[in-house]
Formats: C-alpha cells, sequence, structure tokens
C-alpha cells in the first residue's frame, strides 16, 4: 500500500516537473533535423523562435566546450558550430541556453579517405622463434587528422626472407592493429600498410636469433711447450641458436681452463659469424689444461685437454767470489736455444726456515742476475731457493 | 684660501689607472671572484628582480650577496657585455680606492702632501695588488673605498654637528652596505669606532692646552657632549646597514649558513703552511712588516689611540690559524666562517696613511734630517734605494704571482661547449665540469644550462654538499679523499639531479667517471671531453624554487642604485655648487690638527733598526731552510722526496738527474721506460703524503723504506718501496727500478671485433628523437638478488646477465625498506658492476648504500668521511625488503674483453696471479671483481680491486688480492620478486626470453678458497681503457 502511494507520488512530481518547461516548448524548436554530419562541413543549427529571445548555445564535444551566440534571420535562431569543433569527429552534444531546457546531440564522422597512416610498430628487434612479435598499429585519419570509422579495412603487408604476406584488418575502437610474430629464420621483416588505397612508408623489425645451443671447441697453438710466451687460441664452433640461425655478433663466451693444480684460469671472447676467438699466453711451466667454453645458463662446449711440456729440466746457477751476485743461466730451451726475454726467475732468501724476501727477475738473453745487497742481507747465513718454469734449486747455508 | 689640486694625489690617479687599468685584462679573469661576481651580474642582467637562481646547485637566490656591483656590471652590460661591465667597474673601484685612501690618510694626518704620499703608495701597495689582481674581490674593494670616503664626512658630523655631514656619511654608508655585506659590519668596529675615539680627542684637545693635558676626564666630558651625535649616527647607519640589504639578512635568517666549514688557506698556521702564510701574510703586509713599530708607535700615540687597538687586534686577527687567539676572541663559529685575510688586508690599508707619513718624513721630513745627521747622506740614499726595491720587488711578484703559481687552468674556450649545450636539446639535462677552476662560472654566464655544482658555497642547499668540506665538485681532487668521495656520489647516482653531461678539462677524473657507469661522447675542438650518462630523464619543466614577498624583490632590485644616486647627489653635487660659487671654502675641521713632523724620535729609529735585523735574520733563516729542504742531493730522504716529487709532477728531468749516473741507464732510455707505463698509479694519481724510513745506511749505500699515499680518482692507495740509494760525490742518487723485460712473440698482431654504432636520430631535425629511431632498449635478467649485511652495513648483491643481442648499458637502483613498507634508502650501483655487457654477458653487483643514499642523510654520514666507508648509523628501522630496477640502453662503447687470467697461486691469505691483455688496446686500469660463495655455492659478498699498474697489449701484469677473513655476514632477504628489468617484472622476462635456463650452469667452474665464510669465489674483469683508438 505504501509502495502505491510512494509511486502516486512520484507522478505527481513527475507532471509537475515537466509542467513549465512543456510551457514554453512552442516559442524555440529545433529544425535542424540532421544528426550525423561530416568533419569539415560547415554546421548550424537553426531553431525556430518565435519569442524575441536570443539564447546561447553551449556545444560541448571530448576535445572540449564552448558557448556559441545565434545570428537571428527573419525569426530563425542560427547557430554556427566554430571549425574547432566541426573538424573532430565523435558525438557533439549542445544545450540552450534558455529558459526550456532544450538539448541534444549530433555525432561528426571523418570523411573516408585516408590521407595519412599514423604508424607505431614496436619493439624493433624480436628473437626468432615463432613466440616473440612485434605489434604494428596503423591509425588512418582523414585530412582533419581525424581517425577513420571503425570497421575500415586496413592491408597490413610484410616481407620475410621469400614470403610476403598481406592481410586485411578491421579497424576497431579507432585503430587497427596486428602482432606480427617472428618465424625460425633471422633477419629482417619489411612492414607496410595500406587503407582505402594510401600506402604507409616501410617500417623495419629485426629478427635477431633466439638463445644458443651447445658447441664444440678446439684450440691451436705453435707448439706444446710451456715457455710463458706462446699463445694459444681457442675457438668455438659455429654457435647457433635451435633453429640454426648464427648467435648475433658479439655473443660473450667464456673460457674456463682448470689447470693441474686446480686453479681456474679464464680467458673470454666474443662471435663473430658464430665463431668466438679467445687467446691465452702459454704457461710458463709444464701444466695440463682443460678447458671448457659456456654462455652462461645457455650453452657450453665439451671440455677439450691440452697438455704442455717443460721447455727447461735444468738450469745452472753461479755465485760470485762473496756470493752476493747470483747469475742464473743459461736458461735454454726445447731446441737449446736461448729462452725468450721474459721468463720469470725467482730468487727467495730463507733464513732459519724463515722467508725473508722474494726478489724475481725477468729473464734477459738467457740469463737473470740478482746482486743481494750488504743493507737487506747482512753478513750472515742463508738458504737460497732459486725458480724458474716449475723447476726449483736450493742452497742451503750459503754465507754471504 | 683657494685650494689648489694635490699634484701627488692626481699622479696617483693617472699611474694608478694606467698600471692597474692596462693590468687588469691580463689578471682580472684567472682571479678567484672576479668571475663569480661576473655569473652574479649576469642573473641581474636577464632577470633583475628576481632573485631565484636556476643554474646553480640545483637552485640558489642571489640575495646571499649584496647586489651593488653585480647590478653595475649587469646594467653596464647592456652597453658592452658583461666582461666590458667587470672591466668598467674594476676601473671605477681602483679611482675609488685611490680617492679614498687619499681621503683617508687627510683625515688622519691633516696634511696634505702626505696624503698625495700615502695615495701613490696605495697604487702599488701589495695587499691592494693582491686583492684586485690574485683575488679578484670587487665588492670587498669598492666596500672599503666607499668607507674610507665615508670616514672624513663621519668625522665632520661628530665635530660640527653639521647635518649636511650626517646626511653625506649615511648615504656613503649604504653604498658600502649594498656593494658589501662584511665591510660596514666590521669597518663599524675597525674604522668608525676609533675614528669617534678620534674625534673625541680633537675635541677634548680642544679643551685644553696640550694634549698632555687630555685626561681620562675631560674625555669623558667631551665623549657625552658629543654622544647625541655618536649616538644618532650610530643608529641610524643601524637602520641604513640593515635596511638597505633587508632582503639578504631576511633571506640569511631563514637560510642560516649549517654548512660544514670549508678549510681556507688564512685559517691555517701560516708557520706550518707556508703558501698560506706568504699569500694571506707576507704580500698583504709586505714592505709594511718593516714600517710596523713606526706603525704601532704612530697609532698608539695619544690622538690615534683608538686606531692603535684597533689595528692591533686587525694584526692579531689576520695571523689565522698561527696562534690561538683568533679562534679564542671570533669564537669557533666566526672562525669557521669568516676569511681571515680581510683583517689583514683592513689592517694595511689602516697603515697607509702612516706609510705614507713615514715615506714623506723620510723623503724630506725629519727621519731625513736625523737619518742624514746620525748616519750620513749615503747611508739615507742606500735605505732609501733598499725600502724602494723592497716595495717595488713586492708589488712586482704579487702581480706576477699567478704567473709562475697560476691559480687557474689555461682559459678554455667556451664557444664550443656553448655550441654542444644548444645543441639536441642537451641542456634539458644538468651538467658538471670538472677541472675548470672559477671558469666555471664564466660558462655558466653564458649558457642557459643548469650545473648541479656552482661556484658560490654560502648559497648551497642539497645536503649532499652541504655536509661536506667541499668548496666545489669541480676541483675536489685537490680536496683529497673528502673531495672525490663528494663527487662520487654525485657520479653514481645522477639521475636525481637530472645530470647527464660532464664536461672534463682533466684527465685525473676519467677512471672515476667510467667506473661510475659514464661513457665518452666526444671530444670538443677545445679540447675538452664530454662525459654522458645514458638513463638520465631531462630536468622537469617546472622547477621548485623558494620565493619571496614581491617587495622583498623591489627593493632589492631599486636599493642599490639609489643609494649610488644619493650619495652622488649628496656628495658629488654638493662638492659641484661649492666650486660653481667659487666660494672660499673652509678648512675641514680636521685639517686643524697639523703634526708639524719636526722632532722623529731617536728610539722609534733604533726599534725600527732593531726590527728590521730581526726581520732580515728571520728571512735568511727561511731561506736557509728552504735550501736545506730543496737541495736534493742533501741526504737519502732528500733525494727521495725530490724523485718523487718530480715524478708526481711528471718533471721527469728533474727525476732523470736524481738518477744514479753510474746506472748506465741514458736518459733517453729512462724517458721511454717511464712513456711505456700506465695505470692509476702512472698516469692518474696525486702524492698526497710521502713518508720516508731509512732502514740502513753507510757512508755511501742507504736503503730507505719509503711509504707513500696516493690520492687517485678511485682509491686512497697506500704503497711501500724500498730504494736504494747511492752517496756519488758527496751527493746522494736513486738506484733505478729494473725494468720490464718481457717481449712478446710477435711484432704484429690482427684481431677481429664487433662494433657498434648508434646514430640516434638518423634525419637532422631539431625535433625530438621520432619514436622510429628509438632503439628497443636490451633485455637483462636479474639472475640472483639478495639482501646481505656485512660487517654491519647493507648491501644488495647479485647477478645480472644481458639477455639481448646489442651490448647494453647496465643501471642498477637499490631501494631498501623496511618492515613497513617504509623506503629507507636508494642508490646505484658504483664500481661493483661491469656496467658494459656484451650480449649474453654476465656481471656480479653489490649496491652499497652510502651517506646520501639514506633518506635522512644528515644523521647517516659518519663525521669522520672516508668513501670507502658508508655504515649508515643504526636505525631503529632495519632494511628487510629490497627493490631493484636494472635498466639497459643500447651502448657501443668501453666494450673491451680482451683481458683474461692467465695465471693464479691461492693461499689461505691471498690470491696471486697474473692477467694477460690478449687484445690491442692497452688497458689502463684493470679492475677485479671477486664474488665470494658459501659451500652451497650460494653468493655472499661481492669486492673488487682496482690494479695500480696498467697492462700493455699482449702483456702479463702480476695482481695481488688479499682475501677477506673476519667477516660477518648475513643474508637478509632473498626474495626477488621486486626486481625489475626496463620497468618489467624480471620473472615475465626471464621466462619469455630464457625459459629453459640451465640454472647455475658455472658453478662447476668457481674456484675453491680456504677460508671460514667462503668457500668459493669467482673473478670477473673489468678494464678501463684511457686511450681507445
Amino acid at each position: 500500500m505504501t509502495l502505491k502511494y510512494t509511486y502516486l507520488l512520484f507522478y505527481v512530481w513527475m507532471v509537475l516537473l515537466s509542467m513549465p518547461s512543456y510551457a514554453n516548448n512552442g516559442a524555440i524548436e529545433l529544425i535542424t533535423k540532421t544528426t550525423q554530419f561530416e568533419a569539415g562541413q560547415s554546421i548550424s543549427l537553426k531553431f525556430s523562435n518565435t519569442d524575441n529571445e536570443t539564447p546561447s548555445l553551449y556545444v560541448s564535444n571530448s576535445y572540449g566546450s564552448t558557448i556559441i551566440k545565434p545570428e537571428i534571420d527573419s525569426g530563425i535562431l542560427n547557430y554556427q558550430i566554430p571549425q574547432s569543433i566541426s573538424n573532430k569527429t565523435g558525438v557533439v552534444n549542445w544545450k540552450l541556453l534558455a529558459n526550456n531546457s532544450l538539448s541534444g546531440a549530433f555525432t561528426i564522422i571523418s570523411k573516408q579517405k585516408a590521407v595519412a597512416l599514423e604508424t607505431y610498430l614496436g619493439p624493433p628487434s624480436i628473437q626468432a622463434g615463432g613466440t616473440d612479435y612485434s605489434m604494428l598499429v596503423v591509425i588512418p585519419t582523414d585530412y582533419l587528422d581525424n581517425p577513420l570509422a571503425d570497421s575500415t579495412k586496413v592491408t597490413v603487408k610484410h616481407q620475410f626472407l621469400d614470403n610476403q604476406n598481406e592481410e586485411v584488418v578491421l579497424m576497431k575502437n579507432r585503430i587497427a592493429y596486428k602482432n606480427i610474430y617472428s618465424e625460425t629464420k633471422t633477419g629482417r621483416i619489411l612492414v607496410s600498410s595500406e587503407c582505402l588505397g594510401f600506402n604507409s612508408k616501410e617500417y623495419t623489425v629485426n629478427v635477431l636469433p633466439a638463445i644458443p645451443t651447445d658447441f664444440n671447441i678446439s684450440h691451436s697453438r705453435n707448439h706444446d711447450y710451456a715457455d710463458g710466451n706462446q699463445i694459444t687460441t681457442f675457438s668455438t664452433s659455429i654457435i647457433k641458436d635451435q633453429f640454426g640461425n648464427l648467435v648475433s655478433d658479439g655473443t660473450y663466451i667464456d673460457f674456463f681452463i682448470t689447470n693441474r693444480s686446480n686453479h681456474i684460469l679464464k680467458t673470454s671472447s666474443t662471435t663473430i659469424k658464430g665463431i668466438a676467438v679467445a687467446k691465452m699466453i702459454h704457461p710458463d711451466h709444464e701444466d695440463q689444461w682443460t678447458v671448457k667454453a659456456f654462455v652462461e645458463g645457455m650453452a657450453e662446449s665439451k671440455p677439450i685437454e691440452l697438455a704442455y711440456k717443460t721447455i727447461i729440466s735444468d738450469f745452472n746457477v753461479l755465485f760470485s767470489e762473496d756470493y752476493r751476485t747470483v747469475t742464473i743461466g743459461p736458461l735454454k730451451s726445447f731446441m737449446n736455444q736461448m729462452v725468450p726475454d721474459g721468463l720469470e726467475v725467482s730468487l727467495s732468501v730463507f733464513q732459519n726456515e724463515i722467508k725473508l724476501n722474494t726478489l724475481t727477475k725477468s729473464s734477459f738473453e738467457g740469463y737473470a742476475t740478482f746482486k743481494l745487497d750488504t743493507n737487506n742481507f747482512p753478513s750472515e747465513n742463508y738458504t737460497l731457493k732459486i725458480e724458474t718454469a716449475g723447476v726449483q734449486k736450493t742452497y742451503p747455508n750459503v754465507k754471504l | 684660501m683657494k685650494e689648489t689640486s694635490n699634484k701627488y694625489l692626481i699622479v696617483a690617479l693617472l699611474i694608478g689607472i694606467a698600471f692597474h687599468g692596462t693590468s687588469i685584462f691580463f689578471t682580472l679573469e684567472t682571479t678567484y671572484d672576479a668571475l663569480i661576481h661576473l655569473f652574479f651580474a649576469d642573473h641581474y642582467a636577464n632577470s633583475w628582480f628576481e632573485p631565484w637562481n636556476y643554474k646553480w646547485y640545483t637552485g640558489f637566490t642571489v640575495m646571499s650577496y649584496p647586489p651593488l656591483v653585480h647590478q653595475s656590471i649587469a646594467a653596464l652590460s647592456l652597453i658592452g657585455g658583461l666582461k666590458f661591465g667587470m672591466f668598467t667597474v674594476a676601473l671605477i673601484s681602483i679611482v675609488l680606492f685611490i680617492t679614498g685612501v687619499y681621503r683617508f690618510s687627510l683625515l688622519i694626518t691633516s696634511n696634505r702632501t702626505v696624503a698625495g704620499y700615502a695615495s701613490i703608495l696605495a697604487v702599488f701597495s701589495s695587499s691592494f695588488v693582491e686583492t684586485l689582481h690574485i683575488f679578484g674581490q670587487l665588492p670587498s674593494i669598492i666596500g672599503i673605498s666607499v668607507l674610507m670616503h665615508a670616514l672624513p664626512e663621519i668625522y665632520l658630523w661628530l665635530k660640527t654637528g653639521r647635518y649636511k655631514y650626517l646626511f653625506t656619511s649615511l648615504s656613503l654608508i649604504s653604498v658600502t652596505v649594498t656593494s658589501h655585506h662584511v665591510t660596514p659590519i666590521f669597518g663599524m668596529i675597525f674604522f668608525i669606532f676609533p675614528l669617534i675615539g678620534m674625534v673625541i680627542m680633537d675635541v677634548s684637545r680642544e679643551q685644553v692646552d696640550s694634549v698632555k693635558a687630555i685626561t681620562f676626564k675631560v674625555f669623558i666630558n667631551s665623549f657625552f657632549k658629543l654622544f647625541k651625535r655618536i649616538i644618532s649616527f650610530g643608529m641610524l647607519s643601524l637602520v641604513i646597514i640593515v635596511g638597505c640589504i633587508l632582503p639578504y639578512w631576511i633571506n640569511s635568517k631563514n637560510n642560516p649558513i649549517t654548512q660544514v666549514p670549508i678549510p681556507h688557506g688564512s685559517r691555517d698556521n701560516f708557520l706550518e703552511i707556508t703558501s698560506s702564510g706568504l699569500v694571506f701574510f707576507l704580500i698583504p703586509w709586505g714592505v709594511l712588516l718593516i714600517l710596523l713599530p713606526y706603525i704601532f708607535y704612530r697609532y698608539y700615540s695619544k690622538r690615534y689611540l683608538f686606531f692603535g687597538l684597533s689595528i692591533t687586534i686587525l694584526t692579531v686577527l689576520g695571523t689565522g690559524g698561527t696562534t690561538f687567539i683568533p679562534r679564542l676572541f671570533l669564537g669557533e663559529t666566526a672562525f669557521n666562517i669568516l676569511t681571515l685575510d680581510r683583517f689583514t688586508l683592513w689592517a694595511s690599508i689602516m697603515s697607509l696613511p702612516l706609510f705614507g707619513e713615514f715615506v714623506y718624513r723620510f723623503v724630506e721630513g725629519d727621519l731625513k734630517q736625523l737619518i742624514q745627521d746620525k748616519f750620513g747622506a749615503i747611508y739615507h740614499r742606500l735605505i732609501g734605494g733598499i725600502l724602494a726595491g723592497l716595495f717595488l720587488f713586492m708589488t712586482i711578484f704579487t702581480m706576477s704571482l699567478s704567473y709562475f703559481r697560476p691559480s687557474q687552468p689555461q682559459q678554455i674556450k667556451m664557444l664550443p661547449i656553448i655550441n654542444f649545450l644548444n645543441q639536441d636539446q642537451h641542456d634539458n639535462w644538468r651538467y658538471m665540469t670538472l677541472g675548470f677552476g672559477d671558469q666555471m662560472a664564466w660558462l655558466s654566464a653564458q649558457t642557459n644550462a643548469m650545473s648541479v655544482d656552482g661556484n658560490y658555497h654560502s648559497a648551497r642547499r642539497l645536503p649532499e654538499l652541504t655536509t661536506r668540506p667541499i668548496e666545489r665538485l669541480e676541483n675536489s681532487k685537490f680536496k683529497g679523499v673528502e673531495g672525490i668521495g663528494s663527487l662520487q656520489q654525485f657520479l653514481t647516482t645522477p639521475e636525481k639531479y637530472n645530470f647527464k653531461y660532464i664536461f672534463s678539462n682533466d684527465k685525473f677524473y676519467d677512471p672515476i667517471l667510467y667506473f661510475c657507469g659514464w661513457q665518452r661522447l666526444r671530444q670538443l675542438e677545445n679540447g675538452i671531453q664530454v662525459w654522458e650518462k645514458l638513463n638520465v630523464p631531462p630536468v622537469s619543466s617546472i622547477l621548485p624554487k623558494e620565493d619571496v614577498a614581491k617587495w622583498l624583490k623591489i627593493l632589492w632590485g631599486i636599493m642599490p642604485f639609489l643609494t649610488v644616486l644619493i650619495a652622488f647627489i649628496l656628495n658629488i653635487q654638493m662638492l659641484w655648487i661649492n666650486t660653481l660659487k667659487t666660494k672660499a671654502k673652509a678648512i675641514p675641521e680636521f685639517l686643524k690638527f697639523q703634526n708639524n713632523y719636526t722632532k722623529f724620535s731617536r728610539g722609534l729609529l733604533r726599534i725600527t733598526h732593531v726590527w728590521s735585523i730581526i726581520l732580515a735574520i728571520i728571512v735568511f733563516y727561511g731561506v736557509h731552510l728552504f735550501y736545506i729542504k730543496n737541495d736534493a742531493h742533501h741526504s737519502p730522504e732528500n733525494a727521495l722526496l725530490a724523485y718523487y716529487d718530480a715524478l708526481d709532477f711528471k718533471e721527469f728531468e728533474t727525476a732523470y738527474s736524481l738518477i744514479n749516473p753510474e746506472s748506465n741507464l741514458p736518459i733517453a732510455q729512462y724517458m721511454l721506460e717511464i712513456s711505456v707505463t700506465d695505470g692509476l698509479l702512472s698516469s692518474y694519481a696525486k702524492l698526497d703524503a710521502i713518508e720516508t724510513i731509512v732502514t740502513s745506511k753507510t757512508d755511501s749505500l742507504a736503503t730507505v723504506k719509503v711509504n707513500t699515499k696516493w690520492i687517485t680518482p678511485l682509491e686512497k692507495i697506500n704503497k711501500t718501496d724500498y730504494k736504494t740509494l747511492v752517496k756519488l760525490k758527496g751527493k746522494w742518487y736513486v738506484n733505478p727500478e729494473d725494468i720490464d723485460l718481457d717481449l712478446p712473440p710477435d711484432q704484429l698482431y690482427s684481431d677481429n671485433v664487433t662494433k657498434y654504432f648508434n646514430q640516434g636520430r638518423r634525419r637532422i631535425t631539431t625535433e625530438q628523437t621520432h619514436h622510429e629511431d628509438v632503439l628497443k632498449q636490451p633485455v637483462l635478467e636479474i639472475l640472483s638478488a639478495k639482501l646481505v649485511k656485512h660487517n654491519g652495513s647493507y648491501a644488495l648483491i647479485g647477478e645480472v646477465q644481458n639477455i639481448d643481442n646489442v651490448p647494453a648499458d647496465v643501471v642498477l637502483k637499490g631501494t631498501l625498506y623496511n618492515d613497513d613498507n617504509k623506503q629507507l634508502a636508494t642508490y646505484n650501483a658504483k664500481y661493483h658492476v661491469k656496467h658494459k655487457l656484451m650480449p649474453k654477458e654476465v656481471s656480479s653487483f653489490k649496491i652499497n648504500f652510502e651517506g646520501i643514499a639514506w633518506s635522512r642523510t644528515q644523521d647517516s654520514i659518519p663525521k669522520t668521511f672516508n668513501p670507502d666507508e658508508f655504515t649508515p648509523v643504526e636505525f631503529e628501522e632495519q632494511p628487510t625488503k629490497f627493490n631493484l630496477q636494472v635498466a639497459g640502453n643500447v651502448s657501443g662503447s668501453d666494450l673491451y674483453k680482451g683481458t683474461s687470467i692467465s695465471d693464479l697461486d691461492i693461499s689461505e691469505e691471498q690470491i696471486t696471479g697474473k692477467l694477460f691483455n690478449s687484445g690491442l688496446a692497452e688497458v689502463t686500469i684493470p679492475q677485479l671483481l671477486f664474488t665470494y660463495y658459501d659451500q652451497h655455492k650460494n653468493m655472499l659478498w661481492v669486492d673488487h680491486q682496482f690494479i695500480a699498474e696498467g697492462i700493455r697489449q699482449q702483456r702479463q701484469q702480476s695482481f695481488d688480492y688479499p682475501i677477506l677473513k673476519n667477516d660477518t655476514i648475513q643474508v637478509i632477504n632473498e626474495d626477488m620478486k621486486n626486481c625489475f628489468v626496463n620497468g618489467l617484472p624480471n620473472v615475465s622476462i626471464s621466462n619469455k626470453v630464457v625459459p629453459n635456463r640451465i640454472e647455475n650452469q658455472t658453478h662447476t667452474v668457481l674456484q675453491p678458497i680456504e677460508n671460514k665464510n667462503y668457500s668459493f669465489i669467482k673473478i670477473e674483469i673489468n678494464t678501463y681503457i684511457g686511450n681507445p683508438n
């Protein structure tokens, strides 16, 4: 029962509310019946007017709002919509600022002729393998920079290797878009689009290789002697991804070298045409290397082993009369030639089992000479240990 | 009586303008301060009424310095440019100073001839020459000059009570205060108070018969007689001092100088730091030192008694830190804020009238008579010659000081830098200069771009700057560890300041720039190297400023010129009217108290002689000490010090002269050996301290342990060398070091590398880079990240990999939060990451949260600063969570990867080994990154070491790394859910790009070590190439 009263009250209120507007509605009426215009057209709203009233018209679209004063022509109110509004597509709401609240809306549609294709393509590089993609977004626009109407056909064309594709996509929500997936090969996808006979310029997506796969390594060296001078070169096989593409130039490869004393040496390189070439100086003592290369977390090689033979099995040590000048050499290499300059020779001085000092010298033309001055080593008994190329000699109780 | 022009004054003016007016064009631009004033002038020239300046220190207010001089330059710059304005103002200041000294001398001595002498002497006085030609303190000179002009007017007001003089004196005080704020404040105390005393004395003198008859009672009576005038003058001048630069005082109150005091040479102990003693004591006093007994004798006569007290205080305060008195007298705060050289300047200026008087008496007065009677005419001439010679020597020496010891780098052509900043919207980012000296102000004046740094340290606002005793970041290397430490904080987190470009005029800073992640852009045609940082956003178009009320701005803009105008009308105009009326002018009151100069005190002459002998002895002893200290061959220590000094300053020929001549090392060979050494120590280090300990010494042989401390841009290096020296023919020589004899096997090497070039925008256009020309940010992956607490300080460690196909510049930014998700600290990775990663390359990283990283910066900076030490104060809130943002940008520079580890030897204590450079570029600074793991191969810590020596191509270099021991380490959080790469979640990137990652693949090749905390270690190599070809 209460509900009925409520309804009744509501109706009465509605009627009361609409009465004044009814009363005045006869005065001003919309004459223009068109509710759809093309952007760029001159648009004017005409109203018949029996009163002498000249109300302003409030007009609003998504870019903004304005108020227009009418031109009066023999009792007809003529509202000219400004270009700033009539050039933009979309819904335009209007309302007369009179005593009555006459209002309405019209739509502006774009001119269905593309003069520009606003295009976005990204990312500009993707990974091969068919899962990564780049998105092309095309917005065909008319001469007033309005997007064309939804469902306008846009042809997206792309070329990759021998394939050339065309596909029609329809505009939706004022854009047309297409995901362009990579294939299994690397290369360059050229993309363009077309709309209503208008063609875009060329866009590029680079397809870069996927992650590398396992590979092999090899080595090359001039000889297998540990002379501490020559260079051993490690090379990888051609590294490819799972689809057979060469990995991109500059891919970083780490080579880990485990030597006989279980120390891990390291060299590295970057690939060119899939091959990385790393260099390492020969050890200066007999050694056995196990080398394995990695692309961290992605690929690795099988280990290879290589051995270095010692170049020196023995050497002479010559003391001066006061034992203060120690000459080591001649240091002869595998063909009895003098070792190349720079072989490290170390002389450690011990006294009562305590190491006092280690002097190191580089060999020069097969010899290394140490001078033990009186300042650092006063006249007493010392033990001298001389080491080079992994060979050690000890001279106990040398009286300096 | 018709007043004749004073010939001496006219001569002084002519010589002064000719001498200073010519030389300022060669000196003023290389002074410390002149270009700063020029920068301020540029500000006024562009926005006279807006005090906020954005160009320095992320914004500061020019209301922090009295504006008159700056506004004058600005006004004149509208006619002929800024430098025209500066030189014109400098010329005006010269005229003002000479005439000011004349008027002040006339007031003191009441003798036109003496005043004329004083004005001529003022032209060449070493303190004025120094202030103008070395310091370039234009406002200070104008301030003191106008104050000297004001003194006679004040005297006349107090003496006669005519209001005319009150107004003229006040008008001149107002000009003084608008040109320099410190001058009138201390001028009140040191010049005007004694002047008041002198007036009272003069008034008393008029009441009694002789000077002797002036008793304390008479003095007090006269004081009360003049009391009204004194008080009225005092009150009104106080009002003027406050009122004329009211905005300055308001600003000082609102932004009190809370910064850490900046060391200044004038506060040094002059006996210890002799260079400061020279510049801040010897030069300003100059030949006046000899006359000190005369000056004090005269100023302590009854009439000048208060000037005597004043000059005594000034003299003592001017001695800086040599004695404890200035510190006691001024108090700790004032002592650390004021530069004490100004006291010496004022004391020397106060001495000028008496200097003139002495010279007058010496040249044509009673002193001449006395000396000639006592010692004969020749002696008089001889002494005169010596005094004149010394005086001229001091002047010439002061003028040419900056020639022998340049205080500034060579003049830099700014145009290429200005063009660079104008091109391509480079001025949308902030920049910094390195090694420009005070010329940075001239650059700032010419460009619209903003700098992080600045050259007026009182106006600094960033806590990063105010908490450090660093004057400028620009010359931070001269401030040792603290300077470099402050600089690197800016280099590490440049995003915070929108700081993208560095113009480097000093190779010294190159390594720190590289290891902080900066890259070389190019060298401009003036030789300035441009560095840039990637991933820095531009400055926002709306910047914060501290606005002040409009009336303050108007007051600030109008008041200074108004004071000049009023002073002009009141002083000059009246002079004109007087002249035109050709009315016989009354003699000014102060001319009534003339001294007849008839009897020079014999005792004083004797004292002056004794004093001169003492001075001479001190000078000769000083020279002797200097000689002993600098005779390189005198002792083994001297030889070594000279040798290291020569190496430090790259004077290799001098160094060679200290090498044992019997070592058969030709100079050509020595130079060659030096030329092939490169590295942190030989190319980028500055010797900070050296200590020599002679371990054994015989008559002809010595072994010396040399402990050296080097400041390098990266870290402090302590080095111990053992050098042997020999004595040959009574001279000590250093035995040369052995050189590396290693010979690589080949002559010619070839290598293939991939090079990259990013051309930026492809079309030449002024528009912003088109979206098509923007490269994709390289995809990185954070392999691991964790928050650890190591020995009490927090750090983020982990590994990052470039999983893209192009080389990447890596920026890592870590943020720490507590349990309530409150942000505590944010900082970037500095040295502990390879900033440039090739495709698929991995780098360990560590982010330390240094002082300024913490939100409560003020609290977190330890009192004793060490940039490698950043233990923040204990927080109530401990960091428990972290956020890690990694950004990659394509970079084609600094991608050298040719260094390998060719030998290793590991003991419990240390790792020794060799690095082999297998590539074709010389590695200037190798850096090793050590990653520590526990027994389960979990990452625990990242450490680094810079190798002090470089590695030449195809050669080896040994290194020696002490393994970390006794660390306390605690992993706080390993949750990687807040790790982001280029703004995207790390997990999704990882899943997409490397879905089948082989986890912990290289764990098989971790190096085992023997250590309590750590079981494995990984060594990575990063290299800085100083000269990429």
